[in-house]
């Protein structure tokens, strides 16, 4: 992601991937602002499933996003053909552009310089489920219109791109969790090979009956009743995860087209890469994860000594939560075991592919308030690491590893700079 | 014989195409265009499949390319009170 | 530091009407059309009761029952082409290369053939919202996730490298393979198994399609639905299938010993920003696309042999694509063979743009350009050379593909066999 060539002094770097806007929707908090008080507070919102017709399903404990009112955010013509996964889009979009003060006279001169990519890894269940129902219980005929653009992975950057009127490269990823990395991964991509800014991020909205049904098969699904035993990862209670709806978008930039315009820039992507090891093997995973996040830090120019916090993926399962441990101590050697590591997440469960990318924000977050948030409902860690559980952790950390890991097999691994640390 | 299509209906229609509009709005301007309104080519194929289910039969082919409420209403009275 | 270069080493494909690359050749080559009335299910009650099928025995393929409850049909379709492409290309993966190979694919609509068989068991034929999780099959958690296609292909090949599906509706294909292009070049893996693969023929893929009148109602007619450019054409035949090519580093296919097919040297993909499905008259966003890819390649608009359309044989499509070849080819295009391999395979979404870089692929070997099927009546609007019903001999240096998808998304690929390469 850093490309070290070309480099225009005062102007920022032309190829650099900066994050100059955030838009979060998060079961914690809707906005950067709720959220990061929720996150650095350490506040758990996992909490008994309460979305209609799931009540009844094995699944007893989600992070579910309240207190979310598309109608306020969104024109109703574009919510009436979308499902709850692309409102959160749209909305969380419109919150990283208006952070990312980028609007229209930004880009209305070359709308080809701005492109899309999300990642995408239950789709729009809920609208699905519905019109499903129509099919089955009614008859052809009564399926609607925007069936063929509500339920299918690409619905949300297509939506994105259209209503802001972005003709850039647009993408969608469809990753196991890893893909909310991945997103990023192509962003860069794009801005490398010309792109001024992408709008780059995943939502994800898996908490409908039949979307609930069909993860029931994933392992280490957490079926647990009790909200704060749910899902507690690097305990020997490891129990799985909990599922979650939501997510984030953001506006990455090339620098130097950041810097022509004034904007802020919040943090650095500056490197990632990404493994595949195969579906449970944990084992395995755990020499896949280790090299993708050598591979990221290479890309970064990072030595191990710099990173001064792990975002983990934060699986859940004991074999699984063992291979991170080994994954971390084996890329960062004995620097691994004081890194301290956190994951925000055990306070507001796994939202698939979004889940990585709260993990981004409230890595930006950190850096830009230099404390490193706790890891709700964790105590009494059982590997060779320092989680940061309990408070929050002021330790002015101004480089961060993301990992994430999927079902599929899938490793990621992405640096992000502090924004002050890159000099222009 | 079936229900004429009244412009309170198809206001109604439109709603579930995410378009709000008053219904006098409608009748006073009924050469406005759909696309002034903001509803696109897929609203007005949700708006005749509705239609069709709620009347039991179908509307002629050219119904989803009516421009305007006016035409789009005439065109579809004439199809319903004709039996065609 | 010069680019590095991306060779095409292996093929293959699972089509309607031939599973296989020899057999999908015979079929364009021919001109025949893999169109029929749908067997898959009873297509009684629907608007649109044809589709291009795949004749698909999953044990002839090796899957037992287990292997064929794991893998959806579309896994399948992509499982069998992968196989064909990494043996056609002598690939074997071991150590430090399995790192350095990935996988890209494509797919539009992933798993929901399986997600709506499922569905029916658990909600008892659409009675309930409150659906019954134990009338699911064990396997469901598979169909849900998309991102098991590659996570099959890669455990299948062996790679280890950077894994992922994508789906950007009917331009997922192209992008597939364009993405691994891109990350060949750009270092960061050497050898990737790209491709796309989508099984789509089920109820709710056809009642979705049937609602915004996308699909041709030709049921009287099926051999004959498909009539991409014609004047007569009244939207595209559902279909069905994958491709999965071999993409290598040049040098590292050379070292090995590995025969080059051809090279893809351009992708751009850009938004129409537009509508999720409606396309302008003018083009220009496809044209960007195409002229950007032209400029990767280092290729001039004027050196283009062959055009391989998008072509659904929708009005507005064929009409979109038309204006954006010839804003970009200018009097070049006039002079250009371009043709829609879906008059003879039907449209399989995300899978398509997969099969017909594929067909590319053959077509460049062969110097055949695959013809459009069913053509006769020509329509204003649509004024090239598409070849009508009968393929064409043409010498193949550099060939041009191009997609669209709902959600405005606008793809082009470009491929080049370079003198000194032999096949």
């Amino acid at each position: 992601m850093n490309s070290r060539s070309g480099r225009t002094r005062g102007a920022g770097t032309p190829g650099r991937t900066v994050v100059t806007g955030m838009g979060i929707v998060a079961p914690n908090g809707i906005g950067a602002e709720a959220f990061w008080k929720a996150t650095e507070s350490g506040d758990s919102v996992l909490a008994r499933v309460t979305r209609q017709g799931c009540e009844h399903l094995p699944l007893r404990v989600a992070g579910e996003v309240r207190d979310f009112d598309p109608g306020t955010l969104v024109e109703e013509r574009f919510l009436v053909q979308t499902d709850r996964f692309s409102h959160y889009a749209l909305a969380a979009a419109d919150m990283a552009l208006e952070d990312a003060r980028l609007g229209r006279a930004d880009y209305e001169d070359d709308p080809y310089s701005v492109g899309v990519v999300t990642a995408a890894g239950s789709g729009g269940g809920e609208f699905g489920q519905r019109e499903l129902q129509r099919l089955w219980g009614q008859g052809p005929r009564y399926v609607g219109p925007y069936q063929s653009i509500a339920w299918f992975y690409a619905a949300s950057t297509g939506q994105v791109s259209i209503r802001r009127g972005f003709k850039g490269p647009c993408g969608v990823v469809c990753g196991d969790e890893a893909g909310g990395l991945d997103a990023f991964a192509h962003a860069a991509r794009a801005i490398r090979q010309g792109s001024r800014a992408m709008l780059a991020g995943a939502t994800e909205a898996p908490l409908a009956p039949y979307s609930v049904v069909c993860q029931l098969g994933y392992e280490g699904l957490s079926t647990a009743e009790d909200p704060e035993r749910a899902y507690r990862p690097f305990t020997d209670k490891a129990c799985g995860f909990v599922p979650a709806e939501g997510g984030a978008m953001f506006v990455v930039e090339d620098e130097a087209a950041a810097g022509r315009r004034g904007a802020t820039v919040r943090a650095v992507l500056a490197g990632h890469a990404a493994t595949f090891t195969g579906p449970g093997r944990w084992e395995e995973s755990a020499e896949g994860l280790a090299h993708a996040i050598r591979g990221a830090l290479r890309e970064a120019d990072c030595a191990p000594e710099e990173i001064d916090v792990v975002f983990a993926d934060a699986f859940g399962s004991p074999e699984a939560d063992a291979a991170e441990a080994r994954a971390i101590s084996e890329a960062l050697g004995s620097h691994g075991s004081k890194v301290p590591v956190t994951a925000p997440k055990t306070g507001t469960g796994r939202a698939y592919c979004a889940a990585a990318t709260l993990d981004v924000a409230a890595a930006v977050l950190a850096l830009e308030h230099g404390v490193v948030p706790p890891t709700p409902n964790v105590f009494e860690v059982c590997h060779d690491l320092d989680v940061v559980t309990g408070d929050a952790r002021a330790c002015g950390p101004r480089t961060a590893l993301v990992l994430s890991r999927g079902q599929m097999g899938s490793n990621s691994a992405l640096v992000i700079r502090k924004g002050s640390d890159s000099p222009a | 014989m079936s229900e004429r299509l009244t412009m309170e209906e198809l206001a109604a229609l439109m709603k579930t195409a995410g378009i709000t509009v008053d219904p006098t709005e409608l009748a006073s301007r009924p050469d406005s265009q759909f696309d002034d309104y903001g509803l696109d080519s897929l609203g007005l194929l949700g708006i005749v499949g509705e239609l069709e289910n709620r009347r039991g039969r179908a509307l002629p082919s050219n119904a989803d390319r009516c421009k305007s409420p006016g035409e789009f209403l005439d065109l579809v009275n004439s199809s319903l009170m004709t039996g065609a | 530091m010069t680019r590095r270069r991306v060779a095409v080493t292996g093929v293959g494909v699972v089509a309607p009407g031939g599973i296989g690359a020899r057999a999908f050749w015979d079929l364009l080559s021919n001109g025949r059309t893999a169109t029929r009335g749908i067997t898959l299910f009873d297509p009684a009650g629907f608007r649109s009761r044809i589709a291009a099928e795949v004749d698909f025995d999953p044990a002839a393929h090796g899957f037992d029952e287990d292997g064929a409850a794991r893998a959806d049909r579309y896994i399948q379709f992509a499982l069998v082409a992968a196989r064909e492409a990494v043996a056609d290309a002598g690939l074997e993966l071991g150590g430090d290369d399995a790192w350095r190979t990935g996988v890209s694919l494509g797919t539009a609509v992933g798993g929901t053939t399986r997600l709506e068989h499922d569905y029916t068991a658990v909600s008892q034929e659409g009675s309930w919202w409150d659906v019954d999780h134990r009338l699911a099959s064990p396997y469901l958690h598979r169909a849900f996730t998309p991102a098991t296609l590659a996570s099959a292909v890669a455990e299948q090949t062996g790679a280890r490298g950077p894994v992922q599906t994508v789906s950007t509706g009917c331009t997922s294909g192209l992008d597939a393979i364009g993405y691994a292009v891109h990350s060949i070049q750009e270092g960061r893996m050497d050898v990737c198994i790209a491709g796309a693969s989508d099984s789509p023929v089920s109820p709710i893929t056809v009642a979705c399609f049937d609602a915004i009148k996308a699909t041709s109602a030709n049921n009287d007619d099926p051999a004959h639905a498909s009539r991409p450019f014609d004047a007569n054409r009244d939207g595209f035949v559902l279909g069905e299938g994958g491709a999965v090519l071999v993409l290598e580093e040049l040098e590292h296919a050379r070292a090995r010993g590995a025969t080059v097919y051809c090279e893809i040297g351009g992708y751009a993909t850009f938004g129409n920003a537009h509508h999720m499905t409606g396309l302008t008259a003018e083009g220009l966003e496809m044209a960007r696309a195409i002229e950007t890819a032209l400029g990767q390649a280092q290729v001039n608009a004027g050196d283009i042999d062959y055009v391989n359309a998008h072509g659904s044989g929708t009005k507005q499509n064929d009409r979109h694509e038309t204006a954006a070849v010839k804003r970009v080819l200018r009097d070049h295009a006039y002079k250009t063979p371009m043709t829609s391999i879906k008059s003879m395979v039907g449209h399989s979404l995300g899978a398509i743009g997969a099969i017909e870089l594929a067909a590319c692929v053959l077509a460049m070997t062969h110097h055949v350009v695959p013809p459009t099927a069913n053509y006769e009546t020509p329509d204003p609007e649509c004024d090239l050379d598409y070849v009508p019903r009968t393929a064409r001999e043409h010498t193949l240096r550099s060939v041009l593909s191009v997609g669209s998808g709902f959600g405005g998304f606008q793809s082009a690929v470009v491929m080049t066999r370079p003198k000194e390469v032999r096949a």
